[in-house]
């Protein structure tokens, strides 16, 4: 565990996250299956499991090469060990990868994707098709890494899922794969990207607060069953490649295939990131932890706004600024860092239009937050509670004004109440 | 039927709870009559039960056992409900403390189902657009309704706007709707 810890490392001044030279943030399972579920609208369950796997394996194989790397692991066995070892720090769950140059098997316990859909949507949705697209993509990139394969050489499927009511998890790993020339988006192509740190609005406390929730974070380790579990989430250390891949290369599809669904799928991944600030945010907010840190929250707008900001820095998502806020008007949040404009521009070049559709819905929801959830009360965050809180539409407009990948030096999103 | 008559017909009914009458085949709040300690949302207990009576009638036909005045029974930890047929178009759920003798509960129930299918209009039901009800059917069922529209819009790839109004889509919109439905709960088939 300690030589993991040593692989996570930040961008400096940009609250940015790295595991080896891979780019990472932390995500709770609401977010990751809404996600992954709006990948499989916009494409079907085949080729959403494609696209899923791909980004996965692609993601992987640049942190399982650094990773090897670092801790000089030179056989196959110690790769495939160190790859499940990586596994569960994340919080992904238990892989245990049987194959060989080649292919063979992998088999799946708890793991996360399918573990937290099954507890979360089970009793309500017969899923048919298997949902474990990252682990199988992960099992094919640490074959290749353990027995210094071509990237891309090898495919994962999985065969049998325990988010369908199966037993377990089991994925074949079969050669034949098209190949891999995508150059991975690293370290140093963040760093070519992201813009100068600013300064904003209760900067002191916000950075306070990061502080101690870097610390915090720092000490938590997954459980016996390789998953992360607190504040009544699963939470993940996820590689922001694979969510920034998948996003946008469905974002893409849809725009050139289907033009009048793009409301749509820009909806519904602004949507996870209402998700996100409601279960995981609201969660550690509602924390003993939070009440150890910083208190508990009395529940002023500018203290649960303030606060939103450290959790968004302290959890990878950049170094976000607070430039304006007027209780009940208008938020203004700026970064000139997040995990998604620095991917966009590396991968695909500058855009016409804004990029950033998790940053510009975290940034509605912490209004939300602020000016819907009754703090003191400490109510229960359920399901019942998000459907009252966003199910008649939202009081709040949210709109990126400026955005890097479209050109601009920072990004910007402005929210204000609906008239 | 009026707020005034259905005080009126639970009168001298104790351990009463809740009365709803529910139109079928939609599931439909028809009228209502709650205790004032009571704070259910009406529309959303005529459509569950509404529902939950659909299905039970096509089971028991399924079993060749189906008669128009057969009566389902819930014991609930803190309620006893009681569902019963009034006439074709028409079912009536009725909510008893737990702690109510069943005898006594079958036996107000038998006034209320007379005193209330006496007060029915004649009722010709007119069937709402499939489209409507599978919409319907997704906001009860789906998980994330508040997102469903949006997830139907994308796999269907018709443009919200048109999902909203349901009423107006064409047959092979429905149809495509429909599949979506079918896909996002996981089902065969809608129990529409």
């Amino acid at each position: 565990m300690s030589d993991l810890k040593n692989l996570s490392r930040a961008v400096p001044g940009h609250d940015l996250k790295l595991l080896g030279s891979a780019p990472y943030v932390y995500h709770c399972h609401h977010f990751n299956l809404f996600h992954d579920q709006t990948v499989e609208d916009a494409l079907g369950p085949e080729e959403a499991f494609e696209v899923r796997c791909r980004a996965a394996r692609r993601a992987s194989r640049h942190l399982l090469a650094d990773a090897v790397r670092m801790a000089g692991a030179a056989t196959p066995i110690e790769r495939l060990q160190l790859a499940a070892s990586i596994f569960r720090w994340m919080g992904q769950g238990d892989l245990e990868l049987l194959a060989g140059a080649d292919g063979g098997a992998a088999r799946g316990n708890h793991l996360h994707y399918g573990f937290a859909w099954r507890e979360k949507y089970g009793a309500k949705v017969r899923r048919k098709v298997p949902i474990d697209a990252f682990a199988a993509g992960y099992a094919s990139a640490a074959t290749e890494v353990a027995f210094d394969l071509e990237p891309g050489s090898l495919c994962g499927r999985e065969t049998s899922c325990f988010a369908c009511r199966e037993p377990g998890c089991e994925f074949s790993i079969t050669t034949g794969g098209e190949g891999d020339t995508t150059a991975p988006v690293d370290a140093a192509g963040v760093e070519r990207r992201v813009g100068t740190p600013g300064a904003g609005i209760g900067e002191e406390r916000i950075a306070a607060i990061t502080q101690g929730l870097n610390d915090f974070l720092l000490g938590v380790g997954p459980d016996e069953r390789g998953l992360v579990q607190g504040f009544g989430i699963y939470v993940t250390r996820h590689l922001s490649g694979y969510y920034d891949q998948t996003a946008y290369d469905t974002i893409h599809f849809i725009e050139q295939h289907a033009p009048q669904a793009t409301a749509a799928v820009e909806g519904l991944f602004g949507e996870s990131g209402h998700v996100c600030v409601f279960y995981t945010f609201g969660n550690l907010l509602l924390s003993p932890e939070w009440e150890g840190l910083v208190g508990p929250v009395r529940g002023e707008v500018e203290e649960v706004v303030t606060s939103c900001t450290a959790i968004a820095r302290a959890l990878g998502f950049g170094h976000w600024t607070i430039s304006e806020l007027v209780p009940g008007e208008r938020l203004v949040l700026r970064t000139a860092s997040n995990y998604e404009f620095p991917f966009y521009l590396e991968r695909y070049g500058r855009s016409a239009k804004p990029r950033c559709y998790f940053f510009a819905n975290a940034a509605r929801a912490f209004m939300q937050l602020a000016h819907r959830v009754d703090w003191p009360a400490k109510p229960a965050l359920t399901e019942d509670l998000y459907q009252n809180l966003f199910k008649q539409g939202l009081s709040w407009h949210t709109e990126e004004t400026c955005c890097c990948a479209r050109g601009d030096d920072h990004c910007e999103v402005v929210v204000t109440r609906r008239s | 039927m009026s707020s005034d008559f259905m005080s009126q017909a639970v009168k001298d009914i104790s351990f009463l709870r809740a009365v709803f009458v529910i139109t079928m085949p939609d599931c439909l709040l028809y009228s209502s009559w709650l205790r004032a300690d009571s704070q259910w949302s009406e529309e959303e207990v005529a459509a569950y039960f509404g529902d939950l009576f659909r299905a039970n009638r096509k089971g028991l036909k399924a079993l060749g056992s189906w008669s128009s005045d057969m009566q389902v029974t819930i014991e609930a930890p803190d309620n006893l409900i009681i569902m019963h047929e009034l006439t074709a178009d028409f079912v009536t759920a009725c909510v008893f403390e737990r702690s109510a003798a069943l005898g006594m509960v079958r036996l107000h129930m038998k006034q209320l189902i007379e005193r209330i299918a006496a007060s029915l209009p004649d009722f010709q039901s007119e069937q709402r657009p499939r489209g409507v009800r599978v919409v319907d059917f997704l906001n009860r069922y789906a998980p994330d309704p508040h997102a469903v529209l949006l997830r139907v819009s994308l796999r269907t790839r018709l443009p919200l706007e048109l999902l909203e109004k349901p009423e107006t889509l064409t047959p092979e919109q429905v149809a495509q709707v429909e599949d979506a439905a079918r896909e996002i709960l996981g089902l065969q088939e809608l129990s529409l």
